[in-house]
């Protein structure tokens, strides 16, 4: 369980989250959504301990500004929107970088073998051993997260739920991987882990979203289930903009939802 | 057939996955090799005729030579001339090479130096300045420290100023690279102005002590000064291989080291202190040496990858080998006179330095 109460961060003086209460269940994908500027990324900071902020934030119980960094490594790892490199790492290099200091959860010999099967799981097979710098943003944002995967490969340690915490995961990424990544966190929360993600798509966060948490301008709009979260008055309030939920287009205008993913 | 392709690709793909780790690990065993017959060359050339071969034979054999004057002065020139030469040459070689990969592994930014953030500047103050006022302001220091003196002024020099780069730039416990990268740049102008003041000050002899000092050279290698700063050095190298894990989890940024468990906050405080510590005895000793500390990383990361667990212990043997090289040239290129070895270093360093440049903007493709 993670828990946060009465997060408020403030960045060179001008405050970016106010007062926001939030909490991720082990087994559920949680996921975090708002316009541009609406704090979701500074949200995510202070839940990671990456940002000071005010207010208390806890990991299973634990008090995360109590933990030392390898602790908070063993309990839960993160995906950050993008990441550049400035020197000549491969993708194998990178992966494994997952693996120093948290624990994978795997047997000991098959930790080596871990950075394969993290980048096959990405649909990145064959990849390991190109240059981190020549790939697309979308192969490097995959990249990114085989290595977030090797810190916390098994959901579960020791009787005690993981967490991932991804920022806009699916970003860069073409509709077929989008699918591949949110199954990866579904799949990781169904087996007893826990997922916080910040999300675009509303479409895609109806569909794999146990818990939805809306931001606006820095303080929580809106926290529940997507039935109960996601309806006009929300949508029209948070995004400024008059959209009618559940409303399909003239017949003769195509549309295409993740949901229909046979 | 078609069983042997498949076994043929999965071998070559292994092969491939696994090259960079193997290739090292041959580069560093090679540059073992390649270190010592640098120190052999060393030892056996000069401008004298002496020769290192037969005086270690001599000591391992307990041979009583025939002409027991000349082998005398040959011992005389191995064992106190050319040994602590050759020794200082390889500690402080390792020394600047190391400080060099870890100062661009905390920035990272290929081109970040000890010599750039101010490290060498602020030592070189603190040298200058016992060489300058040791007979009269500082006489106090000096008269307590004797010989130490200025290799501690120099240590004191580097470390103020990382210090004082580390104050400014840290906020709430984090240390901002771009804070740090500027304010280094302000404080080593600073440093070299008073430097200048201090040489403006100076008289005749002093000058000429400190130009040759200030161009860098194993000349004054001795025995005591390698007790004094050889321990240094060495321990700070032996700390560096710790830092290895924790400066690749940085090249991902500071935050996603934090968060894959590494106490970065420490990291680079070890670093810090470290690279000052090597630095400054380096510079003590052989005055300001510069360019090893970018050229031979930047070398290695094309040779064997980015990897620091590699890229440490490779950059210290490349590093020695180099400037016993470079020293080799000094000594003999205007014989039976000797060049400052920075003027060498210098010489093939800063073109390379505007090779990595131009290639990073992609100017020349090479």
């Amino acid at each position: 369980m993670i828990e946060a109460r009465d997060i408020s961060v403030a960045i060179g003086g001008k405050r970016i989250v106010s007062h926001v209460d939030f909490a991720a269940r082990p087994g559920e994908v949680t996921a975090i959504v708002g316009p541009n500027g609406s704090g979701k990324t500074t949200l995510l900071r202070a839940l990671t301990g990456e940002l000071s902020y005010t207010g208390t934030v806890s990991l299973n119980g634990r008090d995360l500004s109590a933990m030392k960094p390898v602790e908070a490594a063993t309990l839960r790892a993160v995906l950050p929107q993008s990441t550049t490199l400035s020197f000549p790492f491969t993708v194998r290099e990178i992966v494994r970088l997952g693996l120093i200091g948290g624990r994978s959860g795997v047997l000991p010999g098959e930790d080596a073998r871990l950075p394969e099967r993290a980048l096959a799981r990405v649909d990145l097979d064959g990849f390991a051993g190109r240059f981190y710098q020549e790939l697309s943003g979308g192969e490097q944002q995959r990249v990114q997260l085989a290595r977030v995967l090797c810190q916390v490969w098994a959901p579960v340690l020791e009787g005690r739920p993981r967490y991932l915490f991804l920022d806009e995961p699916v970003s860069s990424l073409d509709v077929k991987h989008q699918l591949i990544i949110m199954n990866i966190a579904r799949d990781f929360a169904r087996r007893g882990g826990g997922v916080v993600a910040i999300l675009h798509d509303l479409n895609l966060t109806a569909m794999y979203a146990d818990r939805i948490f809306v931001l606006h301008r820095g303080q929580l709009a809106a926290a529940g289930s997507p039935q109960d979260v996601l309806n006009d008055e929300l949508i029209e309030k948070v995004f400024d903009c008059r959209l009618r939920v559940g409303a399909l287009p003239a017949a003769s205008v195509p549309f295409v939802l993740p949901q229909s993913a046979a | 057939m078609a069983e042997q392709s498949i076994a043929g690709s999965t071998g070559m793909a292994m092969a491939a996955d696994s090259d960079r780790s193997a290739r090292a690990r041959l580069v560093i065993a090679l540059l073992c090799l390649a270190l010592a017959l640098c120190v052999f060359l060393s030892l056996t050339s000069g401008a004298s005729d002496a020769s290192a071969v037969r005086v270690i034979r001599d000591w391992l054999t307990g041979a009583v030579p025939a002409d027991a004057a000349h082998a005398a002065r040959d011992q005389l020139i191995v064992y106190d001339i050319r040994m602590p030469r050759v020794l200082l040459g390889v500690l402080i070689g390792a020394a600047l090479s190391v400080s060099g990969a870890v100062m661009q592994g905390l920035f990272r930014n290929p081109l970040a130096d000890p010599g750039l953030i101010g490290v060498s500047a602020g030592s070189s103050l603190g040298a200058v300045a016992i060489i300058v006022l040791g007979t009269t302001w500082l006489a106090p220091v000096t008269l307590a420290f004797g010989t130490l003196a200025l290799p501690l002024a120099a240590f004191f020099g580097g470390l103020s100023v990382t210090l004082l780069l580390y104050a400014i730039a840290t906020r709430q416990g984090r240390t901002s690279v771009a804070t740090m990268l500027l304010a280094g740049l302000a404080l080593a102008a600073l440093a070299m102005a008073l430097t200048g003041i201090l040489i403006f000050m100076a008289d005749d002899r002093q000058l000429r002590d400190l130009t040759f000092w200030q161009l860098g050279s194993l000349a004054g290698a001795t025995w005591p000064k390698i007790g004094t700063v050889g321990p240094v050095i060495v321990l700070a190298l032996a700390a560096m291989p710790f830092l290895s894990h924790g400066l690749n989890a940085l090249a991902l940024g500071e935050a996603t080291a934090g968060h894959l468990g590494i106490p970065v906050q420490r990291l680079k405080y070890t670093a810090i202190v470290g690279v000052s510590a090597a630095v400054g005895a380096s510079v003590a000793v052989s005055g300001g040496i510069g360019f090893i500390g970018i050229v031979v990383p930047h070398l290695l990361r094309l040779a064997i990858g980015p990897d620091n667990r590699y890229l440490l212990p490779a950059s210290a043997l490349l590093g020695a080998s180099l400037l016993l090289l470079a020293d080799a040239v000094a000594r003999t290129i205007v014989a039976p006179a000797e060049l400052p070895i920075g003027i060498v270093t210098a010489v093939a360093g800063a073109p390379f330095f505007l090779w990595i440049l131009l290639r990073k903007r992609g100017i020349v493709d090479l």
